[in-house]
């Protein structure tokens, strides 16, 4: 996720990049069939880097024709992953969970940290329009576009209606879920500064609280129907409710101590720092059954609003992310399950045009009872088609909860967020585009000596 | 939390630590030029020691200890032919080479006499324990004359020709890991001969070096630079692994071939210099974890003897430069021991070879380094020091605007940018 999209390039750096591609792949796809009985650990440090290269540069050359760099490590990664050409294999898409983890961290810190309180003062009229009329819409509209179009899906056609109602529910609440990641992308790489942008990051980074809500009302919902036995359970809400006090309480004290590093350390070493926290307090937070994304996203809202680190720590994040975010949308792209997807593309595809359509009608809604200003009327809806590793997330863990429905619903989870993390990207960049949000002015790129004054 | 988990966020923590040290705002009083402390520190945690740090731990982690070492080379590569803003003197460096190449060779001939009287390892690992124990401990370290240089305000002539000898003497054993790795037994690339695979190796760093030279030729931006940077390397590192090749010495490679193409070479030198100790010194905990004492009989002999060997040969070095250059004539025979003094490559480098060549052959040669280490770290400082003096290139008024020891100036992990003022660096006297 490079900041650097907005610079204008001529034609022999493109003729450059063009070329370097060309030997990145061709390197690779050399070493594979020079050796293809080594495949694991070996091909993982090579993968990493094939990723990182192949993306970097394939965003570059998308750009020309004005898609984000999303869709370029995206492709990259779709390419060389291992149902085309299988320069990544299986064992290193496995192998790069970690950068999955630490990038969600580093999403969500930058996250929090892009939401200031005057900013969302600013919109919380907009803000609350929207989040109910998207949550509510999205979630009953898919669930009966899904109880709708169950005859057409092979492992719900079957199905009793009552069932039925339960994963069609499941279903919304997935629908629900947004991208950070894909937001945050975007903005990272345009620089995007404007009404869309900030109602984008607003809505995405406090959508995350009402989705970890509605998953767990949902899962206690849907179950009853789905097992068909068994009622409510409170436990449920008390798990809950532990969730998401602990992970505000653990966000706000990791923000606290985020910025008393910076304040009395500063920035050295805080990359460091951020590599261990990313890592390790992931995995502790999941151990403890706290949500990691709304910790982090807390932490980082504690440091910009309650301290004056703020742009210290969006700097540190924009370091260090720059290249964790490019592996992991690669990574997301080699992730990409192709066979699955020439399955079942036509009732994913169809459920895709309806949540965006409904996304659309709920965002002109909300903006009219609001009265937002034109440009968020006609392009506030676009950041939210994008869906990616939360979702994700969120629809394994469902099918993990109901095994009995479980192969068919993460199917088509994995399905329908491939298509809303390929199109989603390009219509938000294309949308703050025509907005005009996007900064262009090559002054904005910082391009200044890398190098200390010369000691003579 | 998963061990691997633990042992990651152990090693990022040893890397943090590091980077405070290179700012020099922490701990100041102590430290060694050598680093050689971490490498102590690596052996005290590891299977010999308390157990912490368990072989087995080190092997999940292992490619990713090649890669810490290769990005090492990458940047000893991209430093190569520059001290501070200045080319190294072309004499100077085949000098340096050449004598290097001379050490290596007389060490590696004791070795393979004395591990042939002793009858401990036969074939291709005597081979292995010769020319690795040999070459891949043949390098001056280019920290020891700056950390000299810096504590005495050493300057001159022989200032300066140590430190081009020192900083091209790193080729020697760069090459040597190549040519072993290439004709090791069971390597991946059975279509191609030992000298072809050398040259695969060579190719692909140079190949990657234009790579990245030409990328980053037009406009030069932090972050884009990362993203080329990181991506070439590991890809490069990546397919040489796959292919069985040394890593470490394609990167070397390629970061030399960076530096002669691009015309961003400072920049990118002053970009990457600041991972060199936080990357390290990880890499050196984890080879001190990895030396194993018991490898096989007689091995604190063949030890003892490799490194009586390598003072030997540095007393002849020492002799060759006293008669040839009138600027050594003062100091005398004695600093070519101050030249016996091994650092980061050394390790790296046996420990990579542990990696692609493991055996007892291997194991004995980062014994061997590890010791290199140790004692050079006795020896070379102080005898470079009395060196200088007796030459008349320190200037003891000066020393006193140095900091006191510190670790910011240990030889494994001081930044060489910007280098001691040299005579001939712009703006030294």
């Amino acid at each position: 996720m490079s900041g650097h999209g907005s610079g204008q390039k001529g034609i022999g750096t493109r003729l450059i990049q063009a070329m370097a591609l060309a030997v990145t792949f061709s390197l690779l796809y050399s070493a594979t069939k020079l050796t293809p009985q080594l495949e694991g650990q070996l091909g993982t440090v090579a993968g990493i880097g094939f990723l990182l290269l192949a993306g970097t540069l394939l965003s570059e050359l998308l750009e020309t024709v004005g898609l984000p760099h999303l869709s370029g490590y995206l492709l990259a990664g779709i390419i060389g992953g291992p149902e085309v050409l299988k320069l990544v294999d299986h064992h290193t898409v496995d192998a790069l969970t970690p950068v999955n983890t630490l990038a969600i961290a580093l999403i969500a810190l930058a996250g929090g940290a892009e939401l200031r309180m005057a900013t969302i003062r600013g919109v919380a009229k907009s803000l609350s329009y929207a989040m109910v009329a998207q949550t509510v819409l999205v979630l009953v509209g898919m669930t009966a576009t899904l109880f709708g179009l169950a005859r057409f899906i092979p492992f719900l056609a079957e199905l009793p209606a009552k069932p039925l109602l339960g994963v069609a529910l499941l279903w919304g609440v997935v629908a629900v879920t947004r991208s950070p990641s894909a937001c945050m992308g975007i903005l990272a790489q345009t620089r995007a500064k404007g009404p869309v942008a900030t109602f984008a990051i607003a809505f995405i980074m406090s959508s995350d609280v009402v989705v970890v809500v509605l998953t767990a009302v949902g899962m206690m919902v849907a179950r009853p129907l789905i097992a068909g036995s068994g009622g409510f359970s409170l436990a449920d809400m008390e798990k809950l409710g532990h969730e998401l006090l602990g992970s505000v309480s653990f966000g706000t004290t990791l923000g606290l101590a985020f910025a008393a590093y910076l304040k009395l350390i500063g920035q050295r070493g805080l990359l460091l720092v951020l590599l261990a926290v990313g890592f390790g307090l992931t995995d502790f937070l999941r151990y403890v059954t706290l949500d990691a994304t709304l910790a982090f996203m807390v932490a980082g809202f504690v440091v910009q609003n309650l301290t004056a680190q703020g742009p210290k720590l969006l700097h540190s994040i924009e370091l260090t992310g720059g290249v964790v975010f490019v592996v992991f949308f690669a990574n997301a792209g080699a992730h990409l399950n192709i066979p699955l997807l020439q399955k079942l593309w036509p009732i994913a595809l169809t459920l895709c045009v309806v949540r965006a359509l409904i996304t659309y009608a709920a965002a002109r809604l909300s903006s009219h009872l609001a009265d937002d200003e034109p440009v968020v009327r006609t392009w506030g809806w676009s950041s939210l088609v994008s869906q990616a590793g939360l979702a994700l997330g969120i629809g394994l863990g469902i099918a993990k909860a109901f095994p009995a429905i479980g192969e068919g619903f993460s199917s088509l989870v994995i399905a329908a967020v491939a298509i809303n993390e390929m199109i989603g990207p390009v219509l938000f960049k294309l949308a703050l585009d025509r907005a005009g949000e996007t900064r262009t002015a090559e002054a904005e790129v910082s391009r200044t000596s890398l190098l200390p004054p010369d000691p003579a | 939390m998963s061990g691997g988990i633990a042992v990651l966020l152990g090693l990022l923590v040893v890397a943090f630590v590091s980077s405070m040290l290179v700012g020099g705002r922490t701990i100041r009083g102590f430290g060694l030029p050598s680093g050689a402390e971490y490498l102590v520190l690596g052996v005290a945690v590891g299977p010999h020691g308390l157990g912490v740090l368990p072989r087995s731990m080190v092997l999940i982690f292992q490619p990713i200890f090649v890669c810490a070492a290769s990005w090492l080379a990458f940047v000893l590569g991209l430093g190569y032919i520059l001290v501070g803003r200045r080319r190294v003197h072309l004499g100077r460096a085949l000098v340096g080479i050449v004598l290097a190449a001379m050490v290596g060779a007389a060490v590696g001939g004791a070795l393979w006499l004395a591990t042939g009287v002793l009858d401990v390892v036969q074939g291709f690992s005597r081979l292995t324990l010769a020319v690795g124990a040999g070459f891949v401990g043949c390098e001056t370290t280019r920290h020891t004359v700056r950390w000299v240089a810096e504590r005495h305000g050493a300057r001159g002539p022989l200032s300066d020709w140590l430190a081009d000898m020192a900083r091209a003497s790193a080729l020697v054993p760069v090459l040597a890991l190549g040519v072993l790795a290439a004709v090791a037994p069971h390597a991946p690339l059975t279509q191609f001969t030992p000298p072809l695979r050398v040259l695969a190796g060579l190719g692909l760093g140079v190949v990657m070096g234009l790579v990245a030279a030409v990328l980053l030729a037009r406009e030069f931006r932090r972050d884009e630079s990362w993203g080329i940077l990181l991506g070439t390397t590991l890809l490069a590192s990546g397919v040489a692994m796959r292919l069985g090749l040394a890593a470490l010495t394609t990167l070397f490679v390629m970061g030399l071939t960076l530096s002669l193409a691009s015309r961003h070479r400072l920049e990118i030198k002053f970009m990457v210099q600041s991972t060199e100790k936080p990357v390290l010194l990880p890499v050196v905990l984890a080879a001190g974890a990895c030396v194993d004492f018991d490898a096989f009989p007689n091995l604190g002999l063949i030890v003892a003897i490799a490194l009586v060997a390598r003072l030997a040969v540095e007393l002849v070095r020492g002799f060759l430069l006293s008669v040839f250059l009138p600027s050594a004539r003062a100091a005398g025979p004695r600093i070519g021991l101050g030249m016996a003094s091994t650092g980061s490559m050394s390790l790296a480098l046996a420990f990579v070879l542990t990696v692609r060549i493991p055996g007892p052959a291997a194991s004995a040669v980062l014994l061997i380094a590890a010791a290199g280490v140790l004692l050079g770290e006795l020896v070379g400082p102080a005898e470079l020091r009395r060196a200088l003096d007796r030459a008349g290139e320190t200037h003891a008024e000066d020393a006193d605007d140095v900091a006191p020891l510190s670790l910011r100036h240990s030889a494994l992990g001081s930044s060489d940018f910007p280098e001691p003022p040299h005579s001939d660096a712009p703006g030294a006297p």
